[in-house]
């Protein structure tokens, strides 16, 4: 299916790669369908783009390429919604804030999207872990490309999500 | 807004699903336990809020910030001896 965007013009979206949201996202509750876009070049940031409505696309970015130690835990709730059998299917991506200054990167880890690679269902889970903030400076640590927990979380959303 | 004044123990049903329930007043602090359905999420208003602010804060980035970021992200990477 063809969907208009503003930042990239019409994109075609095969229908079985998008990500449902039941509930939206806060401030964005009536969009409930995204689909993941890779950057023209190859480099971590991912779109995630809404499908109902172009103006509405979000930075993502896989977590654990700047914290290896971000654990956040997914409730039993989520889990149900979500209708997740396994860890593995479990993909999970922060927005990221992009500022006038681009040295001023922040990632929320306080509230990252999780999404079910299985049934492609997904939202974004507020975490009681008070310690992971909301605006996560993500330029104090440059990435580690060659960290191996990484690398392995990044094939995790690969597959889990078959491309994009 | 409706008031209700209601005691510790007490509760408070809002439509066929809902319970909240006052646990315990202690000083200054309320504890309240509330029952929703599992598709109805439930958080504190102050932190709900601020997620909210955040993505729409987020939805404004565009692509051309990007090309900033990933600029940025290179002077940085290369200034820390790590090759991108």
């Amino acid at each position: 299916m063809k969907i208009p965007t503003v930042r990239f013009g019409e994109i075609d979206v095969d229908p079985s790669r998008i990500i449902d949201m039941p509930g939206g996202i806060p401030g964005f509750e009536h969009l409930r369908r995204y689909v993941l876009l890779t950057h023209r070049e190859n480099h971590p940031f991912l779109w995630l783009q809404a499908v109902d409505d172009g103006r509405i696309a979000f930075v993502v970015v896989n977590p654990f390429l700047f914290q290896v130690s971000y654990e956040p835990e997914i409730p039993d709730d989520v889990v149900r919604k979500l209708s997740i059998g396994k860890e593995e299917d479990v993909v999970v991506l922060v927005i990221v804030t992009i500022r006038k200054d681009p040295f001023r990167l922040t990632a929320n880890l306080r509230a990252p999207i999780v999404v079910n690679g299985k049934n492609r269902r997904g939202m974004q889970v507020i975490l009681e872990d008070h310690e992971y903030p909301i605006q996560f400076s993500l330029l104090k640590t440059p990435v580690l490309e060659t960290e191996a927990g990484a690398a392995r979380k990044e094939m995790a959303i690969s597959t889990a999500l078959g491309g994009v | 807004m409706l008031v209700l004044t209601r005691k510790s123990g007490d509760g408070i049903r809002i439509g066929d699903a809902i319970v909240v329930t006052v646990l315990e007043i202690r000083g200054k602090q309320v504890k309240l336990g509330i029952t929703a359905p599992a598709d109805l999420s439930v958080h504190r208003e102050e932190i709900y809020r601020m997620i909210r602010e955040q993505n729409e804060m987020a939805s404004l980035s565009d692509g051309m910030d990007v090309t900033g970021v990933k600029e940025a992200w290179r002077t940085l990477n290369e200034a820390e001896g790590i090759k991108t």
